[in-house]
């Protein structure tokens, strides 16, 4: 359990909010065209790394918007919070 | 409001707290970005729209609350006809903002349940189940949240000193009062 500084709402319970997962997957431009394995790739492989991660949250129990995270995955310090379109920033 | 059965019956009071559904109680949900659906909503129901996360405004007959930085729930403040499903703010802003697609106007009358909690122990009650960090909101007149309280999600309002309203999904609100019940005789 952490806090999580909404952009909109402010200081709120990890428990308010849902984890969207990775953030900047970008969608392959043909999707027709990919294989199967092309296709799984960006559908369920995620780097799943020890570290700062980028991910996207949604305060589904708030305001229900999504913004940005990047948090350390190792020992969920979050590093920096930040609205949808705006820069990420630099490590 | 037609049909309507109020989903809790009576009045419950213990020591330093009263709870009790108020109804019927128009509620409407608004949602719109653009500056000119602010200037419309406020042209037309005479009262500013809060922008301002987790406040509220009032006018003498309707309560906005902030929910989102593009939606708001409006309430009135006295009980609404009985017989009747149309309001006057409803058709006033679907003429004023949906009819010229400056936002969205959602009746919610029926889908919300208005708690009303009165007492000195309304925060000790909130604590029992909910994760939210109350102690500057209720300092604060006129503040908002939502949040959840026994992982149901509710809108709370800051109401007066000791006096807070209370929005839950009519669905849940059978249960959160009877959960509510249970805390408060425990507290």
């Amino acid at each position: 359990m952490f806090l999580i500084n909404c952009p909109f709402c402010g200081e709120r319970e990890q428990s308010e909010f849902k984890a969207g997962g990775e953030a900047y997957l970008e969608r392959p431009k043909q999707p027709t065209e990919l294989s199967d394995d092309e296709w799984a790739e960006f559908l369920f492989m995620r780097k799943n790394i020890k570290g700062v991660q980028f991910e996207r949250w949604n305060h589904a129990h708030g305001c229900r918007k999504w913004f940005n995270i990047a948090r350390d995955t190792s020992n969920d310090q979050i590093k920096a919070v930040y609205k949808m379109g705006e820069k990420p920033p630099v490590k | 409001m037609l049909n309507y059965n109020q989903t809790i019956k009576n009045q419950k009071s213990y020591q330093g707290l009263q709870m009790s559904e108020i109804n019927p109680v128009m509620k409407l949900i608004i949602r719109g970005k653009k500056r000119d659906f602010l200037s419309a909503v406020g042209k037309s129901l005479n009262m500013v729209l809060p922008t301002k996360a987790n406040s509220s405004t009032q006018s003498e007959k309707l309560t906005a609350l902030w929910l989102s930085p593009d939606e708001w729930m409006i309430f009135s403040n006295g009980v609404v006809k009985e017989n009747t499903n149309s309001y006057e703010t409803e058709t006033l802003l679907n003429r004023n903002i949906s009819k010229l697609n400056l936002g969205a106007v959602i009746d919610v009358t029926d889908q919300y349940v208005r708690i009303v909690l009165k007492g000195d122990k309304i925060y000790d009650l909130f604590q029992t189940g909910s994760p939210f960090n109350f102690n500057e909101f209720r300092n604060k007149i006129g503040s908002v949240t939502q949040t959840i309280i026994a992982k149901v999600d509710v809108i709370i309002h800051n109401q007066n000193q000791n006096e807070v309203n209370l929005f839950v999904r009519r669905s849940f609100s059978k249960h959160l009062f009877s959960w509510m019940n249970d805390s408060a005789s425990r507290l």
